[in-house]
């Protein structure tokens, strides 16, 4: 069963779903198009709005599709989109021998049912796919005047923003110096709570970004051993501290913007001529994915950069409501691309967009990052904190070494030729499999107090961590 | 400064000089934000975890004697080990693989310490997850009373069951040496490795252990003395005899015209208390004994039960003929009611543990034959892999049954179908996994089910196989 735009017209939620689709028709939206005739599949990646690209799959023999994007419409815009360039431009994909993992991982989960009708259903005289081409095709004509108040708008609501934000940052700080007159020992305790209303307030003055961080403290100290949590409360409001003072000093810092109140859109970040491009080959190190406290799921991919000499890292990172569901990941840990990547501007960037991808590049080790004589396997961090004091997490490639364990069973890091120096923490459980192997470089994050491993190189080949 | 937050109050009198320059010269919040903002930043870059003295390392996992499964089929693995419900099926993986000259990634799959089933190459890595310190052995050595102790247990049950096979009177004279200075569990352990090769010769040692202190060593020799055709208890007929009251579960008959020969029915029970009772004796009797009640050798004793009459008590002598039956009687069973065919031929399932290649094979060829009863292959244990010929499914019903699950509507058809295709992953070699994984897909099953996936990985090996021989 082909696709024609008849189909693609009955199986659109609305119109405005046909229309988001028509848009993402262009070829450069969609780094990967590829299709198995014996399967009678096609899939794609699409890059929305989102820093990781969306996966969609659609089942030409009973238009079954799946896409990860968090959209409650049913086909979502992607969906729409990829059938519309199956039905308009079928060579756009590539024959596949096979379909990839995660394409078989939903044929497995996929319960047959016969195939729906794709017959015009009630309220599809609503929908017309060449409005949609049309309202694509025709740009909006605004007069001066309007552009002009729309401009005046935007600025006024910029500085509501800011003298808002400004106004949350004191109520920050007497709510720091409260948890210091009233103990730390006690905020632990508490933290829950505490947290939770000052995160309100400073929502309520749309310091939405740092509501959001100040909402995951408390499990961040529960992570800790009891004994640890007052010197990470220490760290964690201290960072506040100077989170807030860097701020005040320039509210427009477009890094400080983005850690207290919004974020800037793709578009803005890529519009940016002062965003730092890299092209490179790239090998996804792992995947984090948390359900946060404010009701979102932070769905993080670290990329390791592997033409560069010294470990550089990237990091995709999206937000999606919880209540949008479990979604796949976007990539499998140890798959490679070649892609521009365009990071937000910051004093250490690390969040970046795929601007465009290139292709795929083959698997094999990484490149031998000299570490040198430094004894410090937390050197990289303490630079990452010379620079933006207020980042909580840094990446990490650590040079040769081992996992070991305690007495209570808490694995540490150790590099192989300091047995008697420095050990890092590592977060959770640690795989008893690891205890025996020789770690050539590892990539982890830092947070200050634990590890959290991604991957690591070893005789035994890449090892996925995360 | 640290004490006093925790506790809450100002901390300002109590910071070092340069922090309260910085900090200096504000209201007392401020002040004391601004040395927690210092502090937070010292923490950060200034202070590291102190390691505790306790750390401990492991010995490096030792490599192993195939090499490792290519990158590129480790997907293929991985949805084969997550669709092998238990350890039994993982293990089944684990083998297909073997069988194929590959180990598997460690981070994909590791033997437990206690693993007996896996496939003898992961010996080294059962030791070493069993072992917490100590210097690793040398494998390559010959084990000998002197260098006993060096060899972990899984490494030192594989050198002895091959000790067996070549030469069975000096691995027992090292298990009669070493044996009594093990705990129990290995002692046990050591003792069933006497399976192997069991003769005659075994029986004065496997006697001797009949006052061992631990029961069920006890138990598992008089099992092997049974093989041997030793009886275990005497024959008092006695109302303590076993052998006796079970006999009693049994009637004698006689049957044919003209060459009247003896047959053995089990009797009707009355209760479950019987039922239960009757088990019981037959998981504690030998065969030979049984047969000694009736004046029979083992060979005549199985040839005249009447199979088919009392499922149950099918099952119980199978499990008996099985556990404690001599291998001719194993041997007689098999091939009769394998000959016989039909359903009687599953109890054979019990058996195949003891039963050389050829006969396992024989027996799966058979249910895949008559296919009234598919599901059953998957119960059989110690098969090889990757033997079955597309041949083998072809000439009988399965393949025919397998396409009407797959294509019917009833759920429990279709799963039962899924996992008859999971264990002929295991059996088929590569060139009938991939025909049947088309005639599947063609009968309708989605290309990429995970029901497929073992069969998937076996076409897959084959695939890699002649790719690295061109």
């Amino acid at each position: 069963m082909e696709f024609d735009l008849k189909i693609i017209e009955a199986l659109a939620p609305d119109q405005a779903s046909l229309s988001a689709a028509s848009k993402l028709t262009k070829r450069s939206n969609w780094p990967r198009l590829e299709k198995n005739e014996q399967q009678a599949l096609i899939w794609g990646e699409c890059q929305g709005s989102g820093s990781n690209p969306y996966r969609v799959v659609v089942d030409r023999g009973d238009h079954g599709y799946k896409c990860t994007c968090p959209s409650r419409k049913f086909p979502c815009k992607h969906t729409l989109a990829l059938m519309w360039i199956a039905a308009t431009a079928p060579a756009s994909f590539a024959a596949a021998e096979s379909s990839p993992e995660w394409v078989n991982d939903w044929l497995g989960r996929r319960r047959k049912t016969t195939p729906p009708p794709a017959q015009p259903i009630e309220g599809a005289a609503a929908k017309s796919i060449d409005e949609a081409a049309r309202t694509d095709e025709s740009a909006a004509v605004e007069d001066v005047a309007a552009v002009e108040r729309r401009e005046a708008a935007q600025r006024k609501r910029a500085e509501d923003t800011r003298q808002a934000v400004s106004a949350a940052l004191d109520e920050l700080d007497q709510w720091i110096a409260d948890q210091l007159r009233l103990g730390l020992s006690g905020f632990v305790d508490g933290s829950s709570d505490r947290c939770r209303r000052i995160a309100a307030r400073l929502v309520d003055m749309k310091a939405t970004a740092l509501a959001g961080r100040i909402d995951e403290i408390p499990s961040r100290l529960m992570a800790l051993r009891s004994e640890e949590r007052p010197d990470a409360a220490i760290r964690e409001l201290g960072k506040l501290v100077l989170l807030a003072k860097a701020w005040r000093s320039a509210p427009d810092d477009p890094e400080l913007k983005r850690l207290v109140s919004t974020s800037e859109t793709r578009e803005q970040v890529l519009a940016n001529p002062d965003a730092r491009r890299v092209e490179s080959f790239w090998e996804v190190l792992g995947e984090k994915i948390e359900s946060r406290r404010d009701g979102l799921v932070s769905h993080s991919t670290w990329l390791l950069d592997l033409k560069s000499a010294t470990p550089q890292f990237a990091v995709l990172l999206d937000y999606f409501p919880a209540s949008a569901g479990r979604r796949s990941n976007a990539f499998a840990p140890g798959d490679r691309f070649d892609a521009r990547l365009v990071f937000y501007p910051s004093r250490k960037p690390l969040r970046a967009l795929v601007a465009e991808r290139m292709g795929e590049v083959t698997s094999g080790a990484w490149p031998d990052f000299s570490f040198g004589t430094a004894k410090d396997p937390l050197a990289g961090h303490a630079s990452y904190q010379d620079a933006a004091p207020w980042i909580t997490d840094c990446p990490l490639m650590l040079p040769p070494g081992a996992i070991l364990v305690d007495d209570r069973g808490t694995g540490w890091w150790q590099a192989a030729d300091d047995p008697q120096g420095i050990a890092l923490p590592i977060a959770g459980a640690v795989n008893q499999t690891l205890l025996g192997l020789d770690l050539a470089a590892t990539a982890a994050l830092w947070d200050g107090a634990r590890l959290d491993l991604l991957a690591a190189q070893s005789g035994f080949g890449r090892l996925d961590l995360s | 400064m640290r004490d006093c937050w925790i506790t809450g109050g100002a901390t300002f009198d109590l910071a070092p000089t340069a922090w309260k320059t910085i900090a200096g010269g504000a209201s007392p919040d401020e002040q004391e934000r601004r040395l927690l903002a210092i502090a937070a930043q010292a923490l950060d870059v200034a202070l590291r975890p102190a390691a505790p003295k306790t750390l401990r390392r492991r010995p490096p996992l030792p490599r192993l004697a195939l090499p490792m499964l290519p990158e590129r089929l480790r997907p293929l693995l991985r949805a084969a080990l997550k669709h092998a419900v238990d350890a039994r099926r993982k293990t089944r993986v684990v083998t297909l693989v073997a069988s194929r000259g590959f180990v598997l990634h460690p981070m994909d799959w590791m033997p437990v310490a206690s693993d007996q089933n896996s496939p003898d190459v992961y010996a080294p890595w059962i030791d070493w997850q069993a072992s917490v310190e100590g210097e690793r052995h040398a494998p390559q050595e010959k084990l000998t009373a002197e260098n006993w102790d060096e060899f972990y247990p899984a490494a030192r049950r594989i050198a002895l069951a091959e000790m067996r096979r070549s030469g069975p009177a000096s691995a027992r004279l090292l298990v009669e040496a070493k044996a009594s200075g093990e705990p129990a569990e290995v002692r046990l352990a050591l003792i069933e490795l006497m399976r192997f090769g069991l003769n005659p010769e075994d029986a004065p040692f496997l006697k001797s252990l009949s006052a061992d202190r631990s029961g069920k060593v006890r138990e598992l020799a008089g099992r092997l003395l049974a093989r041997l055709g030793e009886h275990g208890r005497s024959n008092d007929g006695g109302p303590d005899d076993p052998a006796a009251e079970l006999a009693a579960f049994i009637s004698e008959g006689k049957s044919g015209f003209i060459r009247r020969r003896s047959i053995y029915t089990p009797a009707k029970l009355k209760s479950p208390a019987q039922e239960k009772r009757r088990a019981e004796l037959f998981e504690t009797c030998n065969l030979v004994d049984l047969a000694a009640r009736f004046s029979a050798t083992e060979p005549e004793f199985i040839g005249a039960w009447q199979f088919g009459a009392d499922n149950n008590a099918d099952m119980l002598i199978a499990r008996m003929v099985a556990a404690s039956g001599s291998d001719a009687a194993v041997t007689h069973m098999a091939d009769a009611l394998v000959a016989d065919g039909g359903k009687p031929a599953l109890f054979v399932l019990h058996l195949t543990p003891r039963l050389d290649s050829r006969r396992n094979r024989a027996l799966v060829r058979l249910i895949l034959k008559q296919a009234n009863y598919l599901n059953a292959i998957n119960l059989a244990e110690g098969i090889d892999a990757g033997w079955l010929e597309w041949d083998d499914l072809s000439n009988g019903s399965a393949l025919a049954a397998l396409r009407s699950a797959v294509a019917g509507n009833d759920d429990a058809m279709r799963r039962g179908a899924d996992d008859i295709l999971e264990t002929i992953g295991f059996l088929a070699t590569a060139t009938t996994a991939a025909k049947l994984i088309d005639e599947v897909v063609a009968a309708g099953m989605p290309p990429a089910a995970p029901s497929l996936s073992v069969l998937r990985l076996n076409a897959a090996l084959a695939e890699h196989q002649s790719r690295t021989d061109t």
